[in-house]
């Protein structure tokens, strides 16, 4: 029983009405078939620090064969780009995690706050942009490029909550953006507006017939109002119909498992769907920029689903030598790159419309993480993984930078985009410009 | 030209006389008007195109005829002939009662009002629920707890109610025994909105707060409405937030605070309410208990007919079409997501498709005011629970058809044939005092057939009046009567007023609710109180503005001034700047307000728009001299012998309404002559004697009775019968002059007035 009406009960929820009008109707979507090449990022973040053992080529060179971690991307090896030596420089309030993802992707301090870490002063938020949000107004303000949510930021599992162990997208200085981990409300947002006329048009033919039986049962005069007002009724159906049939859509919306709960449990689940929407969304030109948020800085999931009873930062903290704890770090992470895989499977699978290759040759995921290294809490050799086309760097390879600050990859990022930023965040971190990648 | 006066001469041969040797008004008006006025009155192209109508007497219009009629031949019609041909106008398509009765005006099926789409829809989610309670205590519940590690509450220190939450502590504490290193307090308790719209919320800090309103997913932090959670520097940081309200409802309120290792400390919750501006929340609108959510439908509607003066249902366009169903969308998506809260159902039922289909019947039975018959049961739910394997979906069509059907949204739809039944006296008796759907009382007495005798009918009436609904309802009454919302703008010119400012502005406004209020929910209700107290809700501010003696603090006393000053709603200082210039007094914007609204005279449009240039005048004359100037003119005084009378009376009061002797360094002169209806000259020298003339004139009352009945009821009193409004004016001058016996009264006729001939929905 439930599981069908949680189907039916999302395929029907729409989106506030608010956010209409309808009428108006999407913009639409197979109009821009054919037009410039899509470029689109992906950047996704998971937790706590990476083992850098199990996640570092050995030697820069040509990628050679991975470590356990990455083994899920195996597939992948000649279209992923390693970036070690690579450090958040970011100093000033804020502990290591509060910084170490609010400086993530803004390169820049976190201004003095209330917000009390585990050492170091309070903070507040990051004092700037986040590279994402850097491009994605970037593209924005070119109507070539120009997209109805330009960015769309999505969360698995990451708690409701406000403060800067939680976001590390922003809008601008002191304005964090809040992921979407509830994968049927990133559905509404996306497709609530066209249920909602669907479920419209379908319903005011029995709204006309009900105004057509009442207006025949009261007097003469009364009845013109009645009439007026079914005639509306019929224009505003016939309204709907047109819009909806120019609004079909290039890939059908996702048929999400309608059952899922948004608890640890199933955070495989989720973590799913919502890498099902992300495609979904970006194969039909709603955002070029997209963010995946996993958990949160000290995210506290127990994987139960890889037999991980204790909670992730809990277990980041135990020490190198702790062979059960190591194992089962390694398998947080080996996770987390299958879900990538997943994701990068899945662009992979579909062809770039108008152009030759997949959508994942015009797309570049990077994977990062608010930490070099659990146990350390250090802020060097960040892990950046980059894997797609998008950015048409030259891939197969793995870089050391030597201890670079990350600013200037962030920069890289933008100037793939055609937007040639001079800095990005901190001035002094990105005075030496972009890494040259390409 | 040569027709005419053949005609002329024939007719007068006819002898305009009859047979007992009286003129014949009827045949003089063949012969000497009806070439410009038309034979009915209706008016001629390219002569006089005004169709013939109005309220003077019989005396004025042959005063007026005497002299001024037919034009260029005035001496044509004079004395008893001018009389006979008056009283024919009069009684034949002039006067209200001809105009009653040429164009009877008959009970119309009408459309919610955006107002009453709002407060029903709200109103039928609230009979599922909990009904709020509104009680006397005001304030918030204060928790105060020692913290350690930012926001981890220690100990609990002290609880209590604060007034409102305007906190600059500095580096102090709230309390004794408080951290100074840090603490954190829960507020909880209700918001009680004032009036429908737009309200902005701010939360202003040096520290950390989290605001809640209204939220339909309890009171946990996540769902903060204002989020000023996160601060940077200690600064003094703001965070905003809009939310659309329903007055006369309480909504859930709860506020978290905390400060950790910062030097200084403060916490703000201000707002905007419609009409207002920027202030804490004052005390008035908290109360300490909490209060279950209100469902509020926000979305813009386009405005309601005011063609006849009052909002009322009347017109069905495009953008109202579309705004009921889109609003109805947003309701429905609002009511399935949280069916938990809404429904009344538990877990269980929610789950089961009989409890769901039950709970569908029950909406749309609501929703349409009367039980479902057959054939609606199966159009509304049935059909769609038996086609939809998921009952989420089926109660989901259900309700969006429901919502968006004619049976919803014209109530008049719910009313049966002939004698109304109990259903259709609950239908009327809920949209009339309170714009919404039958309560949970009103609902049992129509389910048991106990609205059926007088006796039953005005009981309910009673008990409803008490509710807060009605207070809301009359509340509007007054801003609409008095005009309160016509100008949003109401600055003066500084360097003139000094110290009248946009605060003083918004506690006028408030005076004259207080007053009002007072008025009417009083024991006596008395409508000559409104016009004759002499009392003036003050706050400190308004106190040493208006130079009374000077209550404490911000809440509002009741003071009564020295001398004879005041009269009531006519010397309102909020009135009398309302109907002022931002420099100077307007004895016409406040004539033809009193003459209108309050002395029930009829005015018609000036016939020339004359702006009022105050620099084209001598400087040294004084406002009524400059008044008296500009429409000396004959066509003027048709109306301003009525309007200035009226305007140079309160001349006493400057534009912001303050007392004054002298005007431009002048002695004021306050005495004229005003022209009754009935043409009788009547000296009046202060707004009192203008108080008093209204308080003992019966088309004052009538139209104060007229006004009351078109708002609550939003149909023409004429409707109700051609003898309704003198009824109900004996009844009101029998109890007193009691307004809310007149309420009682004219709801009572409303809800048992039996509509003839007319085939309804409901059979």
């Amino acid at each position: 029983m439930m599981i069908q009406n949680r189907r039916n009960f999302l395929r029907e929820l729409g989106l506030s009405a608010a956010a209409l009008p309808f009428v108006a109707g999407l913009p639409s979507l197979q109009a821009a078939d054919a037009v410039a090449r899509r470029q689109r990022l992906i950047i996704i973040f998971s937790p706590n620090g990476t083992l850098p053992p199990h996640f570092w080529q050995d030697e820069p060179g040509p990628l050679g064969e991975l470590k356990a971690i990455l083994q899920p991307l195996a597939e992948f090896k000649d279209r992923m780009l390693m970036l070690k030596g690579l450090h958040n420089r970011i100093r000033g309030d804020g502990d290591q995690h509060q910084r170490g993802i609010s400086c993530l992707l803004t390169g820049i301090e976190l201004l003095p706050g209330n917000i009390q870490g585990g050492s170091h002063n309070p903070a507040g938020w990051a004092d700037g942009i986040s590279i994402d949000q850097e491009i994605s107004t970037f593209l924005q303000g070119n109507p070539e490029t120009r997209t109805r949510f330009g960015s769309l930021e999505f969360g698995v599992a990451v708690p409701d909550r406000a403060d800067n162990w939680t976001r590390m997208v922003y809008s601008g200085a002191n304005k964090p953006v809040a992921p979407i981990d509830d994968p049927y409300q990133m559905l509404n947002k996306l497709y609530g507006q066209r249920k909602d006329q669907a479920t419209l048009a379908g319903l005011l033919d029995d709204v006309r017939e009900d105004l057509r039986k009442v207006s025949s049962r009261i007097s003469k005069e009364d009845r013109q109002r009645l009439k007026d007002h079914l005639e509306l009724v019929r224009s505003m159906e016939s309204e709907l119909t047109r819009s909806g049939e120019k609004n079909e859509l290039v890939h059908p919306e996702p048929d999400l498992d309608p059952n899922i709960e948004l608890v640890n449990d199933n955070t495989p689940q989720v973590s799913r769907m919502q890498i099902d929407l992300l495609v979904n969304s970006l194969a039909n030109d709603m955002c070029r920029v997209g963010t995946l948020q996993y958990m949160r800085s000290v995210g506290q999931a127990r994987m139960r689903w890889l037999e991980v009873e204790e909670g992730h930062h809990h277990l980041s903290h135990k020490p190198i030598k702790d062979k059960e704890s190591q194992d089962k770090l390694l398998r947080i992470n080996q996770w987390f790159a299958g879900e990538i895989a997943y994701l990068a499977r899945k662009l992979d699978s579909i062809p770039e419309p108008g152009t030759e290759g997949s959508m994942l040759d015009h797309t570049t995921i990077m994977w990062t993480n608010e930490l070099g290294e659990g146990s350390s809490h250090t802020h060097s050799n960040i892990p950046f993984l980059l894997l797609g086309g998008g950015s048409g760097f030259k891939m197969g390879l793995s870089h050391d930078y030597g201890g670079q600050p990350h600013n200037r990859l962030l920069m890289s990022l933008a100037h793939s985009f055609g937007h040639r930023v001079k800095h990005f965040g901190n001035q002094e971190q990105s005075k030496d410009g972009a890494l040259e990648l390409a | 030209m040569r027709a005419s006066f053949f005609l002329l001469l024939l007719v007068t041969c006819l002898l305009p006389w009859n047979a007992i040797g009286q003129p014949d008004g009827r045949k003089i008006y063949a012969v000497h008007c009806a070439s410009c006025h038309g034979p009915k009155g209706e008016g001629v192209a390219d002569e006089y195109e005004k169709p013939l109508w109005g309220n003077k007497s019989v005396d004025s219009l042959t005063r007026y005829i005497h002299k001024s009629m037919p034009e260029e031949k005035e001496d044509a019609v004079v004395d008893e002939d001018a009389r006979a041909v008056a009283r024919y106008i009069h009684d034949t398509f002039y006067g209200p009662a001809a105009q009653a009765r040429n164009r009877p005006q008959r009970i119309e099926l009408l459309r919610l009002t955006n107002n009453q789409y709002r407060q029903s829809a709200a109103d039928l989610i609230e009979s599922f629920k909990r009904p709020q309670t509104i009680t006397a205590k005001r304030g918030l519940r204060g928790r105060y707890f020692n913290v350690e590690k930012m926001n981890k509450e220690k100990e609990s220190v002290l609880e209590r109610i604060d007034p409102a939450i305007d906190f600059d502590w500095g580096t102090g504490v709230p309390a004794d025994k408080i951290n100074q290193e840090g603490f954190s307090i829960r507020w909880a308790g209700s918001l009680l909105a004032p009036h429908t719209g737009l309200y902005q919320f701010r939360v202003k800090t040096h520290n950390s707060a989290l605001f809640l309103l209204n939220s339909f997913r309890g009171d946990d932090e996540k769902n903060a409405f204002i989020d000023a959670y996160v601060n940077s520097r200690n600064n003094l940081h703001e965070k905003t937030g809009r939310m659309f309200l329903l007055g006369g409802r309480g909504y859930p309120l709860y506020l978290r605070y905390f400060t950790y290792k910062e030097k200084v400390a403060s916490l703000r919750l201000e707002w905007k309410p419609p009409h207002g501006i920027w202030e804490p929340i004052p005390n008035e609108y908290l109360m300490p208990e909490v209060v279950d959510t209100v469902t509020v439908v926000g979305a813009p509607f386009p405005p309601d007919d005011r063609s006849r003066g009052y909002e009322r249902g009347a017109g069905v366009s495009k953008e109202w079409q579309e705004a009921t169903t889109y609003a109805a969308v947003d309701l429905v998506n609002h009511l399935i997501t949280y069916l938990n809260i809404v429904s009344g159902l538990n877990e269980k039922q929610r789950k089961d498709p009989a409890a769901l289909r039950r709970y569908a019947h029950e909406f749309a039975s609501r929703a349409f005011r009367r039980p479902l018959n057959p054939e609606q049961k199966r159009t509304f739910v049935d059909s769609r629970f038996d086609q939809q394997s998921d009952p989420h979906v089926a109660l989901r069509h259900s309700m969006l058809l429901v919502l968006t059907s004619p049976r919803f949204l014209y109530p008049g739809l719910a009313e049966n044939k002939g004698r109304p039944d109990s259903y259709t006296v609950a239908s009327r008796l809920a949209l009339t005092l309170w714009d919404g759907l039958p309560d949970k009382q009103l609902l049992q007495a129509a389910k048991t057939d106990k609205l059926r005798t007088p006796e039953q009918i005005s009981a309910q009436i009673r008990r409803m009046v008490q509710n807060r609904k009605t207070r809301r309802k009359m509340q509007g009454f007054f801003r609409h009567w008095l005009a309160m919302d016509e100008r949003e703008d109401l600055r003066k010119d500084p360097e003139l007023y000094p110290g009248f400012d946009n605060r003083l502005m918004i506690d006028l406004r408030r005076s004259l609710e207080r007053f009002v209020d007072e008025v009417v929910w009083s024991e006596s209700s008395d409508y000559r109180q409104l016009l004759l107290d002499n009392h003036l809700f003050l706050n400190q501010r308004l106190a040493s503005y208006y130079q009374a003696d000077s209550p404490p603090g911000s809440e509002f006393q009741k003071v009564a001034l020295p001398g004879d000053q005041r009269s009531g709603i006519l010397t309102h200082p909020f009135l009398l700047s309302l109907n002022s210039y931002h420099d100077n007094t307007s004895p016409i914007h406040r004539g033809v307000f009193l003459s209108r609204q309050v002395l029930g005279r009829l005015l018609k449009p000036p016939p020339e728009a004359v702006a009022f240039k105050n620099e084209e005048f001598d400087p040294s004359l004084t406002m009524r001299e400059k008044v008296t100037e500009l429409t000396k003119a004959d066509s003027c005084m048709q109306c301003h012998r009525v309007i200035n009378p009226v305007g140079f009376s309160l001349e006493n009061f400057d534009a912001t309404g303050r007392y004054r002797s002298r005007d431009n360094e002048r002695p004021i002169n306050t005495v004229s002559n005003y022209t009754s209806e009935d043409e009788e000259k009547i000296r009046i020298s202060s707004a009192r004697d203008l108080a008093n003339l209204a308080a003992g004139s019966r088309t004052a009352h009538r139209a104060f009775i007229t006004h009351l009945f078109h708002h609550f009821t939003k149909q023409s009193i004429d409707a109700y019968g051609p003898g309704t409004l003198e009824s109900l004016r004996a009844k009101f001058t029998e109890s007193g002059y009691n307004i809310r016996s007149l309420l009682v009264e004219l709801t009572a006729l409303a809800a048992s007035h039996q509509v003839e001939g007319k085939p309804l929905a409901a059979q």
